[in-house]
């Protein structure tokens, strides 16, 4: 695994992101996963459960990213474990108002398929 | 065959003539003052001062006049490839312009090389490979071996354009040539080598230690015998984005150039798929995996170790290398006595398997190479012993780093029969406050987490509080990385301290507060004012201080 591995779940796109989402690393992560993502996709699962930090340049990526997938009538489905320090951040700053976010990898999945 | 031996000697006297006048410049009251004066000219001290090219043009040049013949040639062995190269020529000078290469043991040259012994020829009889040799109409040729100790590492000759019958004389003479030439030769070589390994070392091994707060990296590399050889032994230090830390040390199999560039080879491999975040395990794996591949039949012993600062934990990958010494901050050496793999590129397919130790503060960590501790007439456990006992002897000491006592106990009376690479990594108490300065630049806020980190962690923060203060650093220090931004050179400062419960940071740039702007359109502020208890913004013609306070729920 590296820092970005990006696989196919039952038909479904999941990247598993395990680097800190900063300033530093938040627009490559972005082009990465833009580059990664098929056209016709119905829905990108970012799975965040390995990653440590994520700030403010690394929460904007994630709204833009959203955004994007809302013109495409696509949805982005958050991975972030319960007993993660992300959460709490991810609440503070009303993430869970604009992105859809489950405690694990198959919840998530479940979201993402439901997708009419 | 067209070659014969000197009319006057038996079959195997002309090297045992010539070997004599080798070891013996001056001849005697026999030579004749016409002989005393071409041995002076071939001998002349003034030589040695020259360039190595203009050395031996000068000694052909004297030569052709000493023995009064047309041409004089100098070849040199490509031991590599097996062929005799033209260095030098005077009467043949298209020769050395053409490049001419005679495999071993063929032709007149290569036949005086592989026999290494004085050979004459008469070339109406003789079958040449050289057809420069033919087009000049050289008649007879004397060529003797040139050595250096007992390798022959090329052949001087002369050639005459009238049939020459050459004598014992003209032999001796010659091999006192081809000896003051092996000299020259043989230090402009040793003098490249030394060259090529100096830069091989400064290119292979780390230009600087990190630095780090809180951290102290020492290191020592020690070649064996001269250091006219490179060693195959090395080590490496270098940081993930995300702060963690990795350490490499090595030994592959030899010494010399081919060891050093397939040292490189694991250097940069080992490099690119840490950075690009592969698990320790995966990243041996495909190492293992290219070395098998690319037919290296060199092996490689190493031991691959990342340091999570933050977390204060460390893992260890080892590929059949000694286990690395770590010392506890109680001062207890042990060795890292986990399941080693195979050395890498031995077998592909192999499975490694990597552990995790505890990295709190005050512990000490050691990777050495077998150079350090393996005596001549003794039991490899006799040698980890003396080392576990002089790392627990040497520390932790604030004025001398860990290598550097550990070398002084182990090493320095004993000349070194082996390479030595030697590395140590210590986690050391802050300084209280703790000050920083960083390049204002983006990547340095992955380390500056991890640094805070340890801090906050040392200062009995709970898991909760260390997040929130360190994000809440990492705010602020990207703020004072984006206000720089295209300022050469510009850096910020960070200050963290401790009174009672109340933990207080502070951020210092030298740009102006972009308030019409903040980063993060505003969230990194709110980010910031709901992880902590107090934050200050003051901003004034100087620049920015941004000051973070939050009461920790437990004293340290």
């Amino acid at each position: 695994m590296s820092h970005l591995d990006i696989e196919q779940i039952d038909g479904v796109p999941v990247a598993h992101v395990k680097e800190d989402v900063d300033a530093a690393s938040a627009a490559a992560i972005q082009q990465r996963l833009a580059d990664a993502l098929d056209p016709d996709a119905l829905s990108l699962v970012v799975d965040l459960s390995d990653t440590r930090y994520v700030d403010s340049a690394g929460i904007d990526m994630l709204l833009r990213l959203g955004d994007r997938l809302d013109h495409r009538r696509a949805q982005l489905v958050l991975v972030i474990p319960e007993t993660s320090q992300l959460k709490r951040l991810a609440t503070i700053v009303g993430l869970p108002e604009a992105i859809a976010i489950r405690p694990s990898l198959a919840d998530a999945l479940r979201e993402a398929k439901a997708q009419p | 065959m067209g070659a014969r031996q000197p009319q006057t000697q038996g079959e195997n006297e002309p090297d045992a003539a010539a070997s004599a006048a080798a070891s013996q410049p001056a001849l005697g009251s026999s030579v004749s003052e016409t002989r005393r004066s071409h041995l002076l000219s071939i001998t002349d001290s003034a030589l040695g001062y020259m360039s190595l090219e203009d050395m031996l043009s000068e000694l052909l040049e004297r030569i052709r006049d000493s023995l009064e013949v047309d041409t004089a040639a100098v070849l040199l062995l490509d031991e590599d490839r097996g062929v005799l190269v033209a260095r030098a020529a005077r009467g043949l000078e298209e020769e050395v312009r053409q490049g001419v290469q005679v495999p071993l043991a063929r032709g007149f040259a290569g036949r005086v090389a592989a026999e290494a012994r004085p050979i004459i020829i008469d070339l109406d009889h003789a079958e040449v490979v050289n057809p420069i040799l033919r087009q000049k109409g050289i008649r007879s040729m004397l060529g003797v071996p040139v050595h250096v100790e007992d390798r022959v590492i090329g052949v001087m000759h002369i050639g005459t354009l009238v049939r020459r019958d050459f004598d014992e004389d003209d032999v001796t003479l010659l091999q006192l040539a081809a000896d003051r030439a092996a000299l020259a030769i043989d230090a402009a070589r040793i003098s490249e080598q030394r060259a090529v390994t100096a830069i091989m070392q400064r290119t292979l091994l780390p230009d600087a230690l990190p630095e780090i707060p809180g951290m102290r990296f020492s290191a020592k590399y020690l070649p064996a015998g001269s250091g006219v050889k490179i060693g195959g032994d090395w080590y490496d230090v270098f940081q993930l984005a995300d702060g963690q830390l990795a350490f490499v040390i090595g030994d592959v199999v030899g010494r010399g150039v081919l060891a050093a560039s397939v040292m490189a080879e694991i250097r940069t491999a080992l490099r690119a798929y840490t950075m690009q975040g592969h698990e320790l395990t995966e990243v041996i794996a495909m190492l293992n995996e290219l070395l098998v591949s690319m037919g290296r039949s060199r092996g490689a012993t190493l031991s691959i170790l990342k340091l999570d600062p933050q977390a204060e934990e460390l893992e260890a990958v080892i590929a059949g290398h000694l286990p690395p010494l770590l010392i506890e901050s109680g001062g207890r050496a042990r060795f890292l006595e986990q399941r080693h793999g195979l050395p890498v590129g031995v077998r592909i397919g192999h499975d490694y398997e990597a552990f995790r130790y505890p990295f709190p503060t005050g512990s000490r960590l050691l990777l050495y190479t077998d150079g350090l501790i393996e005596r001549r007439d003794e039991s490899l456990d006799v040698g980890l012993e003396r080392l576990a006992a002089a790392a627990e002897a040497a520390g932790p000491r604030d004025d001398s780093p860990l290598a550097d006592g550990v070398y002084r106990a182990l090493l320095d009376e004993t000349p070194l029969e082996d390479d030595v690479a030697l590395l140590a990594i210590e986690s050391l108490s802050f300084e209280d406050p703790l000050e920083m300065t960083f390049s204002a630049r983006p990547h340095v806020l992955g380390g500056l987490r991890n640094t805070v980190g340890r801090w906050l962690r040392a200062a009995g923060a709970s898991e909760d509080e260390l997040f929130d203060i360190t994000l809440s650093t990492s705010e602020a220090a990207a703020n004072a990385i984006e206000h720089a931004y295209g300022a050469r050179e510009a850096t910020f400062t960070l200050r963290c301290e401790r009174d009672g419960q109340t933990v207080t940071i502070r951020v210092r740039d030298i740009g102006r507060w972009r308030t019409a702007r903040p980063p993060g359109g505003g969230r990194g502020l709110e980010i910031m004012r709901s992880l902590l208890d107090d934050l200050e913004i003051d901003s004034d013609e100087e620049g920015t201080v941004v000051t973070m306070t939050k009461r920790l729920t437990r004293q340290a």
